[in-house]
């Protein structure tokens, strides 16, 4: 189905039932606009990763639509998967490669000439305070160097649409502030981004849009305000967890003693 | 090929071990088998099965272990169709069987009077039978759970029918029944055809073994690119 060229992502009553008959995505539709910074956030087994892995390949739908840039990502999926960067959220590095080897041959599945590759790779590996460690195996690297690569990897073919999930799950402090500041700036420089993650501070300041997804649909969708109004709270967080069905955790109820 | 001491080092010295028992030990006393010397009679059987069991290895070992690892997510988020990655894949084991087959080779023209009789059945024969194995290897990789999965196809499907098929021995020695169910196995062809290439001594039919041949190898591929095509234990 031909897609409108004007949004970075356009996902249509996307179903998804796995063969042991779980419904994974119960007609799901997002749009997220170019140059957005999105948010997709939902409790574990809500469908995040099943979305994500439909709109890169990694999943088969089984209805619906899903456009990149208005290219069917699902039956021409070419030029769509050529537009997304995937750094996904567990740690997937071939073990038998170097950082540059790693870079090098994403590069190639891409399409990338050489001499590209070799600029690309390089500039890559600087920006991540990789280059000492460009010709060691991944498998050596300690696993904040193991996110970086990650995401230079998905940076490497220069994708309008980067997917990061739970890109900081389990990283220090240190990282996890140095990997906002750049997606923050190639955002700002006019990457869309499409993020998960469970630290919902994270989502509350990087994200102009968020979706909430629970059981395979989307509850609710807009900006952190936005949901906080649907839900008739105070911040994101109280949203997320009146989502969830735990108002009780809220911190305003347990420092006003509520739930204690 | 990362992995170059397990990948060629190892495949090398068993073939080295292979010439040096069946050429020095069982080679003084045998001589000759159809008036060829037996270690010449030996040697294509062994190129053969170093092409065919590298080839394999490569990509069964390989496809398995970056599923485990998740690696292989990288290719198949990437633009490439599925008939382009399982030519990649094939393609993988087919340059490690050539290279280990082709070394082999050399040695073996450096150590013994192998000659090459017939280049034109050879080398469409050895081409064929490293693009089935490689195929063969990306099919149990796909398949496979766990690295128990490929042992089990080398060790109790790919070893015995290679084994039986004629490497080491001509299947018209052998008795009855074991020659006639020799005919059963694929591989015995696969051997004949490349041992014909080199020493021009063959028990089969070689224009039909030749095209059996390429028949089973395009039908081993366009199962496979169905597999790709479908996902199958690939995508979810």
């Amino acid at each position: 189905m031909p897609g409108n060229e004007d949004k970075a992502l356009e996902i249509v009553d996307l179903q998804k039932r796995y063969a042991n008959g779980v419904e994974a995505l119960r007609g799901v539709s997002i749009t997220i606009e170019p140059g957005d910074f999105f948010g997709l956030l939902g409790p574990n087994g809500a469908g995040k990763s099943t979305l994500i892995h439909c709109t890169t390949g990694l999943a088969q739908p089984t209805g619906g639509s899903i456009n990149v840039f208005g290219h069917d990502a699902i039956n021409d999926y070419g030029k769509a998967r050529a537009a997304v960067g995937l750094a996904p959220q567990e740690v997937n590095l071939d073990q038998f490669l170097t950082c540059e080897e790693t870079l090098e041959f994403h590069g190639g599945y891409f399409g990338m000439q050489k001499r590209d590759r070799a600029e690309r790779t390089e500039e890559l590996l600087e920006t991540f305070s990789l280059t000492a460690k460009a010709r060691e195996r991944t498998r050596a690297l300690s696993g904040g160097m193991k996110r970086r690569l990650i995401l230079a990897r998905a940076l490497m073919h220069r994708p309008r649409l980067l997917i990061l999930d739970e890109p900081t799950a389990g990283v220090d402090i240190e990282l996890r502030l140095e990997l906002w500041h750049y997606v923050q700036k190639i955002n700002a420089e006019g990457t869309t981004i499409l993020l998960t993650t469970h630290y919902l501070e994270e989502a509350d300041q990087l994200c102009g849009r968020i979706a909430f997804i629970a059981d395979g649909e989307i509850a609710a969708q807009g900006t952190s305000e936005d949901l906080s109004r649907r839900y008739d709270v105070a911040n994101l967080e109280d949203a997320y967890l009146a989502l969830v069905g735990r108002r009780e955790l809220s911190r305003s109820h347990v420092e006003g003693g509520v739930a204690a | 090929m990362k992995i170059k001491k397990q990948t060629l080092g190892g495949p090398l010295l068993e073939t080295f071990l292979y010439i040096t028992i069946f050429g020095a030990a069982l080679g003084s006393r045998i001589k000759e088998l159809h008036g060829i010397e037996y270690i010449v009679f030996v040697i294509p059987g062994l190129i053969m099965m170093s092409f065919a069991t590298n080839a394999f290895t490569n990509n069964s070992s390989s496809i398995l272990q970056q599923k485990f690892l998740g690696a292989i997510h990288d290719q198949l988020s990437s633009p490439a169709s599925p008939k382009e990655l399982l030519l990649a894949f094939c393609l993988g084991g087919f340059v490690r069987g050539l290279i280990v087959a082709s070394l082999t080779f050399i040695v073996s023209i450096v150590l013994t009077n192998l000659t090459v009789d017939h280049a034109l059945v050879l080398i469409p024969a050895i081409v064929l039978v490293g693009f089935f194995f490689a195929n063969l290897g990306v099919l149990i990789g796909v398949r496979a759970e766990q690295f128990d999965d490929v042992a089990f196809a080398q060790t109790f499907v790919l070893q015995p029918l290679i084994f039986l098929g004629g490497v080491f021995y001509s299947a018209a020695l052998l008795p009855q029944p074991w020659q006639t169910l020799t005919k059963f196995d694929p591989v015995f062809y696969m051997i004949s055809l490349v041992r014909y290439g080199f020493v021009g001594f063959t028990e089969v039919n070689i224009p039909l073994a030749l095209g059996a041949l390429t028949v089973a190898t395009a039908a081993l591929f366009l199962f496979n690119l169905r597999l790709f095509s479908r996902g199958y234990k690939l995508r979810s």
